[in-house]
Parts: C-alpha cells; structure tokens; sequence
C-alpha cells in the first residue's frame, strides 16, 4: 500500500472520470449500432450491405476496444491510488491515443465504410472490398496507434508494480510458494494485473506484426503473406486482448468486493499456483478459433482443446468458489455493487461454459461461425465485464447506503440484465438453430425454417435491446451528475 | 438427419448441456442470496465451501480428463477419418461455389466447378477445400436447416473435409466466414441421390 497525497489522488480520480465519462457515452452508441444490425436482419429495416457491414466493423472494433481501455483505466485508477506510484500524464496521454485511434476508426467505418469486420481477416481488407482503399490503411494505422496506447499503458502497469514489489516473480506470487509466509503481503489485484497484463503486451506485440505486415501490403500490393500465420497472429491477438478484459475486471472484483462484505481475499498459495496456470491458458486458448483449419497442426488443436478446457479450473474452483467464500451467510447490503460483482461472476460463468462446449473440436464442426459464437462471446462480456465495470463505476459514485436509496438506479440495473438476457436468448437459440453469424440478412438462404428463424429472432433480440436500453438510460440520471462532481463519495 | 423428438442433433446436445449450466450457476446465485440473510462467522463459512470445493475440484478435473479424452478421438481431421470412396474439389471466390468431382491440377483461379453437384448417398466423400482469393467457410446445411459439417476455405491451402451422405436429398452450402460485401448470398448445392 502507497500513500498518496490527496492532490495526486485527484487527479488520479479526474483521470478515471473522464475515461468513464467517454465510457458511459460511446456504450450505447455501440449499442445502438448492434440493434440497427439485428433491426436489418429482422427485415424491419434495410441497411445498405456495405453500411451494414461498416457498422458491425465498428460495433466490433468499438466494443472490443472500449471495454478493454476501460478495463485498464480502471486498475491504473485503483492501482495508482492505492499499490504502486503511477503517472497520470502516462494516463492522459494513452487516453490521448485512444482517442486519435477511435476517431481514425470512425472516419474509415462511417466514411470510407471499411467493412472488414474486426479481425481483418488477411487477405479480405485488400480484396474485393467495397470500401474506398484508403479507409483500410487508415483503419491499419488506427489499430496501431490503439495498440501502442494499450502497449503503453499495460508497460507501465507492470513496470511501476514490478518497482514497488521487488521484481517479475515478486508479482506473479512466486515468494509464496516456499516454506516460509512472505514478509509482505501481495494484493490480490497486483497478481491478476500482472497475469493478464503480461500476455496482454505479448498479444500486442503479435499484433503489431500483423498490423505492420498488413501495411506493408497496402503499400505494396504484390506483396503475398501467408494467411494462416497471419489467422495465428490475429487471433492470438483479439482472443487475447477480449480474454484479459475479463480478467482485468476479475482483478477489482477481488480488491472491492471485500469491502462489502466484510471478508478478506488474500493471496495464498492455492492463489497463485491457480492464476500462474491461468497465465498459460490465456496464451494458448485461442488455438479454438482455428480448429475448422484442418491445414494447422493438430498439437495446435489439441493445445485449443486442453487449454480451453482446463482454464475451467482455475476461474471457477480458485475465482468463483472465492466469490461464494464472499457472500455464502455474510449479510451483505444488497446494493448495485455486490450484486453487479455477483451477477457478473454469474455471467462469466454461464458465457464460459458455453464457451468450453464451443471449444470441443467434435461440436465446433456444427457451432462455429453460428449464432452461437456472438452468443457466448456478448454473454461474458455484456453480463460480465460490463456488469463487473458498472460496479466499478458505481464504486467511483456512491456511498453503499446512497446505492441502496436510488430505487431509479436499482430499477434500471435490473431492466438492463433482464433486456440483455433476452438479447443472448436469441443468439443461443439462432446458434442451436444453425443460423450463421454475420449474415447481413437471411434472404440469400434458400431453406426456409433457417431464414424465418434468423429473421424472427433478430427481431425479438431488437425488442429486448429495447429494454436493455432503457435500463441503461435509467442508470445514467443517477451515474453521470454524481461522477461529474469534483470530490469522492464519502 | 430430421429434427425429432427421438433424434437430436449434435446442437441441441450442445444447447441442453448449456442450458443445464446455466441453471446451475442461477441456483448458486439464488443460493447465496438466500442465505447472505443470516450470519455465519467467517472462518466456519470458509471451510464449508472450501470443503465443497475440495470435492468440486477433483470432480472437475476428472469430468474434464475423461471428456477430453473421449472427445480428442473423434475429429474431423483426415487423419481420423478412413479412407474416402470419391473425390471433390472445392473451391470458393468472392462471391460464388465452384464444385466438380476429382482432384484437379488447375490453380484455384482456373479452376472451372459449377455451385451445384451431385453425388451418391452412402459414400465417404472427401471434399479438397480452397480458395482463389480471401477466406470463406464451406457450410453443409441439409434440408431441415441443420448446419452437419464444415471446414475453412482458405487460400494457398486445402483442406480435406470428409462427409458420408446418409439420407438422399437436396443440401444447402452456405459460406460461413465473412469475406465481403455479398457474403450473406454466396451459396450452393448438392443433389445426393
């Protein structure tokens, strides 16, 4: 534990408010670009294709990389304020490039409508494409600048906690492993900071390689790579990156929950021998997403298989059997906090097991590329990290007394979760379905149960965004006037 | 393979398992909320559910070593599948199927297919799967809508999907990696007969 003078802690906390500001509105700008998409493939709507497709680039893009910085936002708050000396300069100058990164994004999306989606798939930016070529570069030079913000940003994360606490293996719990109890305590979140950092800056660097040999193409299009390294070094990347996001949430989940129920949750052994192990499984998880690649070698298959299904272990004995340590007879004040804490946990656990099924080679043959992927992928991002940041910005605002007396914010957060289940109800149903994902519209599909089904969902899955809105609109009256205000909730 | 009561497909296997999960994690949820109302003292709390996870733990690892172990062995790769009694080649471009019986020696760009073919029922198909120019996903869909199998079409590659045929009728291929503009209508079809 630092101390800080009350100074740097605000400006620590004018830092974290104007990131969860721009949060709070690019949230449902996104949101609302994904109802538009389901609107057009419920036929209530007619989209362009090629509108309709830069908007699920962006909504993609977006998303993946708004919640993420969020994420990171958040333990540069949380770890600035209490662990480790980190500079808010280095703060305002990643959310700086953020910035410069989101709005090269929109202008190559929403004016040059580069429609790639969000993975960019090599060779598909440059071929074919309806969109104007010089929307790919910038798109290309817009994910760089977001990557060496985020590279930035985690660097020195891990760099000021590694000063504070004496070293790499000092942060990953090393010191606990021997007979002896280590003198000084390690914080919870140092450890999961640490954990998901580290193979967040290996995957940055894996997507900078990519990144820079797809400009090399759009400066010299003879050029030829080979596109299933390039599949290897994308996914690496954006599993990873999407992966950590929840594991960054999982972090403060450890620090704040506590001081709601009144029990502490300390680093052990079992602790660390779990999140070490975890480290390995987020590096090689994502070979999932490259099993209908029947040309990748089969130990890179068997690695996804085995790495997917062992990562169960450790999130749900060691970080879900935490989380009911917390709770199980506490008497805790059931306040947004601990119940968005909860409802996320539940969220990663119900969106990963759906998860661990997809990640079985024999069944991804029928899931892949279905609805079923969107499905489990918005589940644990939307019912688990967003879920998990909601309660780190009501954390920002509100005493827990105050929490419990807004019946406004309460109603609202309840709306949203039941609007967002809806929204996942039909994506599973459209995956056990068969219908397939990114499907502007069902029209070209010459079986009819598939078309009407695709179509019929969409439809339902736009009504309950509907209310998933509204809830949201609901919790914002309380959210954006109290982090406006210039001191902490006392 | 229809969808009846008597016979599920593989996803709605994957669905009722989900399902099942799900409704284990709300119960856990509803579990703690019930009893967060009374007070425990901490430590004793701590050792019930650490002992309940001393048994989860072991229980998991044991479900998780013996699904892997049965589900590892049936892959779709050629190297699990026996030998195939015909040969298609496959090959995908922006926005079309071109499919004709044999291996070819033409680059996929030459390649001259039609986006339907027929084939016969009861026979092991190996299907040589590229691309002539960005990535696409050959979907076989049959006629109840039920996605059966599928395998990147990917270029400067092939991938070798092998598929038996078992019931006659029309099936659907539809290309389930987005490569573009008309992604959504680039389709096919094979008569099996």
């Amino acid at each position: 534990m630092i101390q800080i003078d009350s100074v740097e802690k605000q400006q620590h906390r004018k830092l974290i408010v104007t990131w969860s500001i721009t949060f709070l509105l690019l949230f449902p700008i996104l949101i609302i670009l994904g109802l538009l998409m389901r609107l057009n493939q419920g036929e209530w709507m007619k989209l362009n294709i090629d509108t309709f497709y830069a908007l699920m680039t962006l909504h993609g893009l977006g998303m993946a990389g708004l919640l993420f910085s969020l994420a990171l936002a958040a333990l540069h708050y949380l770890i600035g304020t209490r662990y480790a000396r980190l500079s808010v300069k280095t703060g305002y100058f990643v959310y700086f490039l953020v910035l410069i990164g989101v709005v090269g994004l929109l202008i190559a999306t929403l004016i040059g409508k580069f429609g790639a989606g969000w993975y960019l798939l090599y060779p598909l930016p440059f071929k074919g494409g309806s969109w104007a070529s010089w929307s790919t570069g910038l798109s290309i030079v817009s994910l760089i600048i977001l990557g060496v913000a985020w590279l930035i940003g985690s660097a020195h994360v891990v760099y000021a906690l590694a000063k504070e606490y004496g070293g790499f293996t000092k942060l990953i719990g090393w010191q606990y492993l021997g007979k002896e109890e280590p003198k000084e305590e390690l914080p919870a979140i140092v450890l999961i900071t640490t954990i998901s950092l580290v193979p967040g800056i290996m995957s940055f660097l894996a997507g900078a390689v990519f990144l820079i040999m797809n400009l090399l193409q759009f400066f010299e299009p003879g050029l030829s790579f080979d596109p299933l390294l390039l599949k290897n070094l994308v996914f690496f990347f954006g599993h990873t990156l999407v992966n950590i996001t929840m594991y960054c949430g999982v972090g403060w989940v450890y620090t704040l929950l506590p001081e709601f129920t009144g029990r502490e949750w300390k680093v052990n052994k079992v602790l660390v021998y779990s999140w070490n192990a975890t480290f390995f499984f987020i590096l090689f998880a994502y070979f999932h997403h490259l099993y209908m690649d029947f040309v990748q070698p089969l130990p890179f298959q068997y690695a996804g298989q085995i790495a997917s299904y062992f990562s169960t272990v450790p999130a749900t004995a060691i970080t879900m059997f935490g989380v009911i340590v917390q709770f199980y007879h506490s008497r805790v004040k059931w306040s947004i906090i601990p119940t968005a804490f909860l409802l996320g946990t539940a969220g990663w656990a119900i969106g990963g097991f759906a998860a661990v099924v997809d990640s079985t080679i024999s069944i991804n043959k029928v899931l892949h590329n279905t609805l079923w992927v969107p499905a489990h992928f918005h589940t644990y991002m939307l019912m688990g990290v967003v879920l998990f940041i909601f309660g780190f910005l009501y954390y920002l605002v509100y005493t827990n007394q105050k929490q419990r007396i807004d019946e406004n914010a309460r109603f609202g957060f309840w709306l949203f979760v039941f609007g967002a289940y809806g929204f996942l109800l039909m994506f599973y149903l459209g995956g056990m379905h068969s219908v397939p994902r990114r499907f502007s519209d069902y029209g070209g599909i010459a079986i009819t149960s598939t078309h009407e089904m695709g179509a019929f969902l969409a439809r339902s899955a736009a009504v309950c965004v509907g209310l998933l809105l509204l809830g949201l609109l609901m919790m914002y009256g309380s959210l954006f006037a109290k982090l406006l205000k210039k001191h902490e909730p006392e | 393979m229809s969808r009846s009561i008597l016979l599920f497909t593989i996803q709605d296997y994957a669905a009722l398992a989900s399902l099942v999960g799900a409704l284990i994690v709300v119960s856990v949820v509803l579990f703690l909320v019930v009893t967060s109302s009374t007070e425990e003292e901490k430590h004793a709390a701590k050792e019930k559910v650490y002992k309940a996870r001393g048994r989860y733990f072991f229980g998991l690892v044991g479900v998780v070593v013996v699904v892997l172990f049965m589900s590892l062995r049936l892959l779709p790769y050629p190297s699990f599948q026996a030998e195939a009694d015909e040969v298609v080649t496959v090959v995908g471009m922006q926005w079309a199927w071109k499919m004709a019986t044999g291996v070819t020696d033409k680059t996929p760009a030459e390649f001259a297919g039609s986006n339907e073919i027929t084939l016969p029922v009861n026979k092991s198909i190996r299907f040589m799967v590229t691309s002539a120019d960005v990535n696409h996903n050959f979907a076989i869909y049959n006629s109840s809508g039920v996605l059966v199998t599928q395998t990147q079409a990917m270029p400067q590659y092939y991938n070798e999907l092998r598929y038996d045929f078992t019931e006659k009728g029309d099936y659907e291929i539809l290309c389930l990696e987005y490569c573009g503009m008309a992604h959504p209508y680039m389709v096919g079809k094979i008569h099996v007969e």
